[in-house]
């Protein structure tokens, strides 16, 4: 656990120092929901259905932006670099960049949650749906952390990366909305959403876990 | 190669790396003993970072066999024999010299690391400066960062591509004096001057189209035939 708790901590002060990448990341996420909100009638219409859709959108894009900015410096300064030729398995490189991007991701969407919350005056602080959040957010972090390493070498990564992860992120997509509108009481049963999120996750983990050795190999 | 010994620091078999169909670096045979100081001469194009790169693990060969005092690639005991100096300081901007030499340090889990760190940081005249951002400082302080760094493990091997690139007489004079001209560091250095040695080099090779064209550094190794006619092939 030493080395993965050793790059989680520098990710993470990092991200607190320089917080373009994420304060833009959650700007943009914060400037969605509000849009959205205009967007649809709360006076008059119940805009309930489309809130799993709305959350989820914004979570994606939010974070594939920031996954992509913070691992761009890493690959400018060369740091990645002084990383893979110390005596640390890539896996653990992985390990803790996954977790400093699952918990700043995770910190920009529960402050989405609370925004969503006072605009669609829906309650969404419940434990069900904030398992799916976390679920769902475990797991196109996996793909999004890998994805933007493998395409850290190639000029135009940041138009790359969407590119590549996003169909990718479709079966995750319909799971997390539909799981999601499942625990808001839209549409009856969570279980089989649930389990089609928890299938992916795992699979989108294990892959990443497994690949990113490869992925970083030149 | 003037003198036989069993076990180079730095040890290179037919090392080739190709990109596409074009090949950078060609079957380069290597066999550098411990201690020594190495400048690696070639003009622009002629592979020497490649070259680098791979020794360092950073890219893979397509053919050849490395091992770094005597450790094979993909083992932690020849990561942790290594410093690498690339073009870039590799350095955390946002992070002070103090916390990116504790990064490294625990990365490498070197074990007198606070002491290991002032030493170092005293040594490059970072000390005073120790927590400000890196990047307010000037490129002749990344430089001198960048240099505790690659030492920060105590590394048996020092491989460096240009190490000069930005560094005053002074930090040049360090450089020599903590890591190209230290005793019992060896020390393979890309550098760009040709047109005379560095001070600190003990012998060159000059590639040329990827080829060693010269080598004064290397030893013959027990079982090889000739020092004069193409190097055998042997596993140390």
């Amino acid at each position: 656990m030493g080395p993965v708790l050793t790059v989680l901590r520098k990710d993470l002060l990092l991200a607190w120092r320089n917080r373009s990448g994420w304060a833009s990341a959650a700007a943009f996420a914060t400037i969605a929901v509000l849009t959205y909100s205009f967007a649809f009638d709360l006076a008059t219409g119940d805009v309930r259905p489309l809130l799993p859709g709305v959350l989820w959108t914004t979570f994606l894009f939010a974070g594939v932006f920031a996954a992509g900015q913070s691992f761009q410096d890493e690959v400018e300064d060369g740091t990645f670099d002084a990383m893979l030729v110390a005596p640390v398995p890539a896996t653990a490189i992985f390990a803790g960049k996954l977790a400093a991007n699952l918990i700043a991701l995770l910190i920009i969407e529960f402050a989405q949650l609370l925004l969503a919350t006072i605009l669609f005056d829906v309650g969404l602080f419940t434990p069900e749906l904030l398992g799916i959040v976390v679920i769902g957010t475990v797991g196109y972090v996996s793909l999004t952390t890998l994805l933007s390493t493998m395409g850290g070498h190639v000029r135009g990564r940041s138009v790359l990366l969407p590119v590549l992860v996003l169909p990718l992120l479709v079966p995750l997509l319909i799971g997390a909305v539909r799981a999601t509108g499942a625990a808001l009481g839209l549409e009856s049963g969570t279980a089989p959403w649930m389990l089609l999120l928890g299938v992916f996750t795992l699979w989108s983990t294990l892959a990443s876990v497994l690949l990113f050795p490869v992925a970083v190999e030149r | 190669m003037t003198e036989v010994a069993a076990e180079p620091a730095v040890y290179a078999a037919g090392l080739t790396r190709q990109y596409g169909g074009v090949t950078v670096v060609r079957g380069v045979d290597l066999a550098l003993p411990a201690g020594s100081k190495t400048a690696l001469l070639g003009a622009n194009g002629a592979g020497k970072t490649t070259l680098l790169n791979m020794l360092s693990t950073l890219i893979t060969p397509t053919r050849g066999q490395v091992r770094i005092a005597g450790q094979k690639p993909g083992t932690a005991a020849l990561r942790r024999a290594i410093g690498v100096l690339g073009h870039k300081p590799m350095l955390y901007e946002d992070l002070s010299p103090l916390e990116n030499l504790r990064f490294f340090a625990r990365l490498y889990e070197v074990q007198d690391a606070d002491a290991r760190i002032e030493e170092l940081l005293r040594r490059v005249g970072l000390w005073l400066r120790r927590h400000e951002r890196t990047a307010i400082l000037s490129r002749g302080y990344h430089q001198r960062l960048a240099l505790a760094r690659v030492l920060v493990h105590r590394p048996a091997v020092v491989i460096a591509d240009e190490p000069e690139t930005g560094l005053d007489p002074e930090g040049v004079a360090l450089l020599d004096e903590l890591a190209l001209a230290a005793p019992g560091l060896t020390v393979l250095a890309a550098t760009h001057r040709i047109d005379h040695l560095p001070a600190w080099a003990t012998g060159v090779v000059r590639l040329e189209r990827g080829r060693v064209a010269e080598d004064t550094s290397s030893i013959a190794l027990p079982g090889e035939v000739t020092a004069a006619g193409p190097r055998g092939v042997v596993a140390p």
